[in-house]
């Protein structure tokens, strides 16, 4: 029935994971994916190993990817955008636009999972000079490098021998309109400074920070022993400048824990750049006329009760399209989602549950 | 010794980079105060003058378009420039007749009193917002399009308009002072500072260039004022420093095909201080050769540097003395506003136009190299002040500026001067 | 930070209070004093737009020029207010605040606070108040507070002297011996002036010191330099009456 059908859009970890969920419920996931591959942004984006846990992100990806490929509840449709939508909760009708030309299809439910982009350092308030020179480059670049075990300057391939990290590049910040915090680039910085120093243990590593916000496990599993094993130094305050001199890169900034200016070299420096909602993520607000908050993220409706759904009946939510997530949070999302889209679509279709168990009590819609 | 530095002045950078290129969308911009302008004079708040054709469009930061008038201006002259400087504000003038733009140089203008207001707060957001608006409504009345000298005038306009488009009651109580006085209540559709306008003209500048300047090596120093306060009001162009920085005055120079080096401290400010170049001239000098002329001589050697205000001229110019005659230093880097060597590329009298005998900087060796026989165009100059002496009361005139004494060098024009 | 200082000056000999009631070198003001000239500062109306929050990330001071020369820290003034330290905020109206170039690098503030604009406002209130601090960091300038205020121009070319500018070489000299005929041998037509930048009409002037009488300039000078404020009015009031504005109180 074609009203019990959740269509999932974006084939990220959130989309990945509600299709999962939406399929082991029993219902049918068509599962829209506007790259020819599944894996989202840690898959296009190269990321080596996951916060927190460490494992390698290749290997979580496939196991994740694994989980739909093949299942006969989820329909995978590659190279494929939302172009427009109509009807409402229980009858959707949404047109795609796919490599053979447009389709549409029928659903109960929809799981927006768009995900996030990072941000673009051109726009950094600050004179990182990210376009300007080879060796400032983002968490993204250094986590590609990282992935191959080969750190090396990109203007010249040699290995360096002092790297930093800038915070916050993209966030907490008000001239740039992201007052928020993205949440996990303290914690990936940390991550990669710790790789750094395992590849290449002459290398000096540093973080300069504003706040290190290292929630629960990442302390103890990341934060400390960068500091306390691999002797990773904080430094609090944050960069206003880098220019290159001769062929290595100059940064200026205050150490506002010693109260003194700094100018000093760098061989490297990798902007921590936050998160912004994906171009994705507002245009499928636009089409299915979701609420967003001011920075575009699709707003859930009911705050912190319940964080998938939207502002549009039928509609749900999952991971960074909803605000800057890390991996946890996101798998937690999708699967509320799954469980949502599907006791919707039930109730909607006015039809017993293909589960074995009848519904107790008096529905709702 | 410092080591040199290497940032691409011109880009994109000739090999395709794997960043591929920066674009700004007008999206990111902050709050649009022209926009909120316009719907305060819908209101009846206050009248937005606009921007007379023929103008300009330029890019600002966020790839916004502003609109720079070419002609029908209203000079909002800089006291610092006039008074200290004059040939910087001739210059100016010089441009807008060579290149045959109609202008009106008021003497219904008073100074912003920013400088003042900066140095010593003696004086309050209300009378200053009140001197603006006084200056404003003069311009309005002619019918003539304010062009302003000054980047602090400039950026501390910026300032007053935002301000009273946020506050009613700054608004009321300015609109209440100019009543007074039968004035009333205008804003300029843009706000509008002198080196946008060179920029604006560059090409046209170009075209008539008769100097070869290929062979000059030139820093810029960017304006505080001009671009720090309402940054989304300045110019900001793909093409220079990859958009990241400020094209005003690197656009010019290169348009005349200088050389622009670049330096490590450009984005510090020149040590002008407003009340430190009036009574602590220590820091001022200390800043302004240390941070600024220091560095550039070693990172960049350059042949000129080039600047965009008042402050940034008078400070980096004459700071130089005491630390030559204390160091024993002899190099100077002469300090010229883009204006000034914008009208010394066209052919402009040094001393007549540019009136470089007031800066302290030597610049001799820099008119050597751009090819002007200083010495001749001198003892033409003292000849002009001999005849002045002669009979009180008589000035030089634009006639007299443009006496045919500047015969082009012809071994310059041989190399291609545009 | 030790409060009770005042302005760190050791000459506490010289206290004494100006009829006034403002402070003297050395005076140290109860603390109710000071809370009244801290409310002054927060309440005008620009500085909910100058003082969102800081977290201390340090752009401002590696951005500011005085903060390499002096003792100064743009963070330290935006701390200050944001803790309501009156009396932090008290000291620093008494030193710190004219030392800040007024620049305003340090609009780069990724919270969008500009530490140049609240010492902006920390130099207003001193100077209202007859802070010593604003007569000692102003000492040598009444001459051009006096240019600016009765010519509608600041620094004029008869400014150029070389007693007052020996650090710029023989240029000064050479201009001030030159002056008059230099100023005659420049081309535009209203800049043969010596003792103002370019010529300013009557008209203008006077409406230029109308802003000053209506907006509580001439009050504010009055505080700094009661002699300077008699010259000003005398050159004013004459103006002001022929032409016909009411001057009231």
């Amino acid at each position: 029935m074609p009203g019990e059908n959740i269509l999932i859009i974006g084939g990220g970890p959130a989309g990945l994971e509600a299709a999962r969920g939406v399929a082991d419920l029993g219902y049918k996931a068509i599962l829209v994916e506007k790259r020819d591959r599944l894996g989202g942004t840690p898959d296009s984006a190269n990321y080596a190993a996951l916060t927190h846990g460490m494992r390698d992100a290749s290997e979580v990806m496939a196991e994740i990817v694994a989980a739909v490929s093949g299942n006969p509840l989820v329909d995978i449709r590659l190279n494929a955008t939302v172009t427009e939508s109509s009807g409402a909760a229980g009858d959707f009708r949404v047109t795609l636009q796919e490599n053979g030309g447009p389709a549409t299809v029928e659903a109960g439910a929809i799981i927006v999972a768009t995900g996030f982009d990072h941000f673009d350092p051109g726009r950094a308030t600050q004179a990182y000079g990210y376009y300007e020179y080879d060796d400032v480059i983002t968490l993204t670049d250094a986590e590609a490098m990282l992935k191959e075990k080969k750190f090396v300057k990109p203007s010249n391939g040699q290995a360096p021998d002092r790297v930093c990290f800038i915070q916050c590049v993209g966030s907490r910040d008000r001239q740039l309109g992201n007052e928020y915090c993205s949440k996990v680039c303290c914690g990936i910085a940390s991550k990669q400074a710790i790789e750094i120093r395992q590849l290449l243990p002459q290398c000096k590593v540093f973080i300069f920070y504003i706040d290190m916000r290292m929630y629960g496990y990442w302390e103890n599993e990341i934060y400390w022993p960068a500091q306390e094993k691999y002797k990773v130094q904080y430094i609090r305050g944050v960069i206003s400048e880098i220019v290159k001199k001769g062929d290595r890169l100059m940064i200026r900034g205050e150490d506002t824990t010693m109260n003194r200016p700094m100018e000093v070299a760098m061989d490297i420096v990798i902007l921590s750049v936050g998160m912004e909602p994906s171009k994705g993520t507002k245009e499928i607000a636009r089409i299915l006329g979701l609420a967003q908050n001011k920075y575009g993220f699709i707003d859930p409706a009911h705050g912190s009760l319940d964080t998938v759904s939207t502002s549009v009946e039928g509609v749900f939510v999952a991971g960074a399209a909803a605000g800057p997530k890390d991996l946890d949070d996101t798998m937690g999302m999708a699967g509320a989602a799954a469980m949502k889209a599907a006791a919707l679509v039930r109730r909607k279709s006015k039809a017993p549950s293909p589960l074995s168990s009848p519904p107790v009590g008096e529905r709702v819609g | 010794m410092p080591i040199p530095i290497n940032i691409p002045v011109k880009g994109p950078a000739a090999a395709p980079s794997r960043k591929g290129e920066f674009r700004r969308s007008p999206d990111d911009a902050p709050e649009d105060l022209r926009a909120m302008a316009l719907e305060l004079e819908a209101k009846g708040e206050w009248i937005v003058q606009r921007v007379p054709e023929p103008y300009v469009e330029v890019q600002t930061k966020y790839g916004k378009a502003k609109k720079i008038p070419l002609q029908h201006t209203w000079h909002h002259k800089s006291c610092g420039q006039c008074g200290h400087i004059p040939g910087y504000s001739t210059s100016i003038f010089w441009l807008h007749r060579k290149l045959g733009l109609e202008y009106n140089d008021p003497r219904d203008q008073t100074s912003c009193t920013a400088w003042n207001y900066y140095a010593s707060a003696t004086s309050n957001s209300a009378a200053q917002a009140a001197v603006a608006m006084r200056n404003f409504a003069a311009a309005y009345e002619t019918g003539y399009f304010p062009q302003i000298h000054c980047a602090t005038s400039y950026g501390h306009y910026k300032e007053v308009r935002s301000e009273l488009i946020h506050h009613k009651e700054l608004r009321d109580q300015v609109r209440d002072v100019l009543k007074k006085m039968g004035k009333p209540l205008v804003i300029p559709e843009e706000i509008v500072h002198y080196s946008e306008w060179v920029y604006a003209v560059r090409h046209e500048i170009a075209k008539r260039q008769v100097l070869d300047l290929r062979n000059i090596t030139a820093t810029v120093h960017p304006a505080c004022h001009y671009y720090k306060l309402v940054s989304e009001d300045a110019i900001y162009d793909p093409d220079v420093y990859g958009g990241q920085r400020t094209a005003i005055v690197t656009g010019v120079a290169e348009a005349l095909g200088a050389k622009v080096a670049d330096y490590s401290t450009w984005f510090d400010c020149c040590g002008f201080g407003f009340r430190h170049i009036l009574v602590q001239r220590d820091f001022t000098r200390s800043f302004a050769v240390q941070r600024k002329i220091e560095v550039m001589r070693d990172e960049a050697n350059p042949d000129v540097t080039l600047t965009h205000d008042t402050g940034c001229v008078t400070t980096l110019d004459k700071s130089q003395f005491a630390a030559q005659a204390h160091k024993g230093v002899t190099a100077a880097i002469p300090v010229l506003s883009e204006a000034q060597f914008a009208a010394l590329a066209m052919g402009a009298h040094p001393y007549r136009v540019c009136q470089l005998h007031w800066h302290s900087a030597d610049y001799h060796p820099l008119l050597e190299k751009m090819g002007i026989d200083w010495r001749e165009r001198w003892r033409e100059f003292e000849d002009d002040l001999e005849r002045l002496k002669k009979n009180p009361g008589a000035v030089m005139t634009w006639d007299d500026a443009d006496a045919a004494s500047v015969p082009p060098n012809p071994e310059h024009l041989a190399h291609g001067g545009r | 930070m030790a409060t009770g200082t005042g302005t760190g000056a050791s000459s506490a000999g010289l206290a004494r209070a100006t009829p006034g009631g403002s402070v003297e070198r050395g005076a140290e003001p109860p603390f109710e004093e000071k809370l009244r000239l801290f409310n002054e500062v927060t309440q005008d109306l620009r500085f909910p737009d100058y003082l969102y929050g800081c977290y201390e990330c340090g752009i401002c001071v590696a951005v500011c020029p005085s903060a390499r020369f002096y003792d100064f820290s743009p963070r330290r003034i935006a701390q200050a207010v944001a803790r309501e330290d009156v009396e932090l905020v008290y000291e620093q109206m008494n030193r710190d605040v004219w030392e800040c170039s007024q620049c305003f690098s340090c609009l780069r503030c990724p919270r969008q606070n500009n530490p140049g604009g609240i010492v902006t406002i920390m130099r207003e209130v001193a100077v209202k108040n007859g802070l010593h601090s604003a007569k000692e960091a102003l000492e040598g300038y009444s001459r051009i507070i006096y240019k600016i205020m009765s010519t509608g121009t600041q620094v004029s070319p008869d400014m150029i002297r070389p007693d007052a500018f020996p650090d710029w070489g023989p240029t000064a000299k050479e201009t001030a011996d030159n002056l008059e005929v230099w100023r005659r041998a420049m081309p535009p037509e209203t800049m043969h002036t010596t003792s103002s930048s370019w010529e300013v009409d009557d008209k203008t002037l006077t409406e230029l010191y109308l802003i000053w009488h209506l907006t509580g300039v001439l009050d504010m000078i009055k505080t700094l330099d009661e002699s300077l404020h008699m010259i000003l009015v005398d050159v004013m009031e004459e103006k002001l009456e022929e032409a016909g504005y009411p001057l009231g109180g």
